[in-house]
């Protein structure tokens, strides 16, 4: 039996549940939770793997979970900054009643009230000024963002309207003289019927593709011309 | 009784204020020319415009027998380099085969003027000086070129204090809208030649391009009646305008002008076609304008706003006077 749930606990120390069942696996952990002897065997065979694959710390701390246990043993209750006022005149209430010695009892609440009252003032200081800095701390990171963009923005806005990047050149219908190519084939035509006006359409739209492949050609080629004979400047 | 007086002292002021400005303006202008010349640097820069960021080099230095070197390239995309030592020019592009120019211009994002004499464009531009604000982590001097008259754009060009050097520059139409604009992203000057430019010294550089006649001392038939003032011939010849392979290639009546600043060329030829409506694309502040009126077909290209290309175009007149022109013109293509 007891062989068997080691080799259990070997599997689950190795990731591997023994058993395709989630639930056998955590029954499993219950009892070696509540079995002593399961417990330091699972200990072992963690440091057993440890040491085979060479992640043993320098100095070996054998029994973790007692130092921790005894840690928290140890460790003074953090009373809420909030809540620490409340918690000293409960004490206080409660040593008055139960204490036949008054003046002695009442001179130690007295004595620890007051060094807790520092305490707890600068806790509760620093408490206001987290939650009040916080926040303002995130408005001026927004501000400051929305502000950046705004600039941004605002410089962007000039050479933004007119371009889509992948075109060297763009060409831009001119509102006033020079109608987009477009414009000036569909206007030339009569009212059709559904289907043929779907093929004038088709057709339209192939014509004015090329129409404006070529006007990118042309337009392209003289850009390409001047800045050719920029280069070239008055030189004979 | 007063008050026209008052009026008259506040004029003056204003006036001398201005001066004052034009006048400080010019010397950061010329002191901008003779960094450019002078000075050993190594730069980058963005060109920014159609939405897109261009990164370049631009190296700059005096080499042997005061001998300057200059290196332009483009970053991104096929190369496109320009070098130069001394009067020789390199072009060096995907297009064709690299050659020489004799020349001390180097065409690039920057205009050449800059490096040389700012008073050429005082026919047409005002210089300002505007103020100062901070540029590439370094103190600019912010100056405006900007143009006398609506027909071209104006100028900003943001300089720093400590060496003069270009940091930034921008191209607005009158309006204020922003075109084109090269922002500097690094720059170094150095007492010491960089490596780079070094190595540039001892290579050598494509043959010098012995330009073709292709002009055949034909006397151009059409004319340009009308130019914004300022601007004045640089060349005109007949060539062909191919559109890089595609056999569609046909001759055009070219001229070419320049108001110091900037350059407009302009083609005119004859069309089979009556009427074509007017047609432009626009490269940052580079404007191409093109349009077929009576047969015959006219393109405008240069950094001017559509209304002067236009207006250029509309002048176009057939040249009454024969006037016999020997100009020999070159032409990269044969």
């Amino acid at each position: 039996m007891s062989e068997i749930k080691s080799e259990s606990v070997s599997s689950l120390v190795d990731n591997y549940s023994p058993s395709a069942d989630d639930s056998v696996s955590a029954h499993l952990v219950d009892n070696m939770l509540k079995d002593e002897h399961l417990s330091s065997t699972w200990q072992n065979y963690h440091l057993i793997g440890d040491v085979l694959r060479d992640e043993v710390p320098q100095s070996l701390q054998l029994d973790l979970s007692k130092t921790i246990s005894a840690a928290i043993a140890q460790e003074a209750t953090i009373l809420s900054p909030n809540s620490s006022t409340q918690g000293f005149s409960q004490i206080l209430a409660e040593s008055i009643d139960s204490s036949s010695d008054e003046s002695i009892t009442i001179h130690k609440v007295e004595e620890t009230q007051s060094n807790n009252r520092v305490i707890d003032a600068t806790n509760r200081f620093k408490a206001k000024i987290s939650a009040l800095v916080k926040p303002m701390g995130q408005v001026a990171i927004a501000a400051s963002a929305a502000a950046l963009m705004i600039v941004g923005v605002q410089h962007n806005v000039g050479s933004n309207d007119l371009v889509t990047p992948s075109q060297v050149v763009q060409t831009v219908p001119l509102t006033g003289y020079a109608n987009p190519v477009s414009f000036n084939v569909q206007s030339a035509q009569p009212e059709p019927s559904l289907q043929s006006k779907q093929q004038t359409q088709q057709a339209m739209n192939e014509q004015v593709a090329s129409e404006r492949v070529a006007q990118q050609r042309r337009l392209q080629a003289l850009l390409t011309d001047h800045n050719q004979q920029v280069k070239l400047g008055s030189n004979q | 009784m007063k008050l026209p007086a008052l009026f008259l002292l506040l004029f003056s002021f204003n006036v001398s204020a201005i001066a004052a400005d034009t006048e400080s303006a010019k010397l950061w202008l010329e002191r901008l020319s003779q960094s450019l010349r002078q000075l050993n640097f190594t730069t980058s820069f963005v060109v920014v415009k159609n939405n897109q960021a261009e990164p370049y080099h631009w190296l700059h230095g005096i080499g042997e027998n005061d001998q300057e070197l200059e290196i332009f390239t483009r970053l991104n995309g096929p190369r496109r380099d320009v070098l130069r030592q001394g009067a020789i020019v390199s072009y060096i592009e995907p297009e064709q085969e690299a050659y020489s120019l004799i020349s001390t211009d180097v065409r690039g994002p920057i205009p050449t003027i800059f490096r040389g004499d700012i008073t050429e464009l005082e026919e047409s531009y005002r210089f300002i000086s505007v103020g100062r604000s901070r540029v590439l982590g370094r103190v600019a001097q912010l100056v405006r070129i900007v143009a006398k008259d609506k027909y071209r754009f104006s100028y900003w060009l943001w300089l720093d204090q400590k060496t003069g050097l270009l940091l930034k520059m921008a191209i607005l139409t009158r309006q204020g809208q922003l075109l084109e604009q090269i922002q500097f992203t690094h720059i170094e000057v150095n007492d010491q030649l960089s490596e780079n430019l070094a190595q540039l010294q001892i290579t050598e550089l494509p043959d010098v391009m012995q330009l073709t006649n292709q002009t055949q001392n034909k006397a151009l038939s059409w004319q340009v009646d009308w130019l914004p003032q300022g601007f004045s011939v640089v060349k005109s010849n007949q060539h062909n305008l191919n559109s890089r392979n595609r056999g569609d290639d046909k001759t055009v009546d070219f001229m070419l002008f320049s108001d110091g600043l900037t350059e407009v060329s302009v083609y005119v030829n004859s069309s089979i076609e009556k009427f074509r409506a007017p047609e432009y694309a626009s490269d940052g502040a580079t404007m191409v304008f093109n349009q077929i009126v009576q047969g015959v077909e006219v393109g405008v290209v240069g950094d001017i706003p559509v209304a002067t290309a236009k207006k250029i175009a509309e002048s176009i007149v057939p040249l009454k006077v024969e006037k016999i022109k020997d100009d020999s013109q070159p032409s990269v293509r044969e």
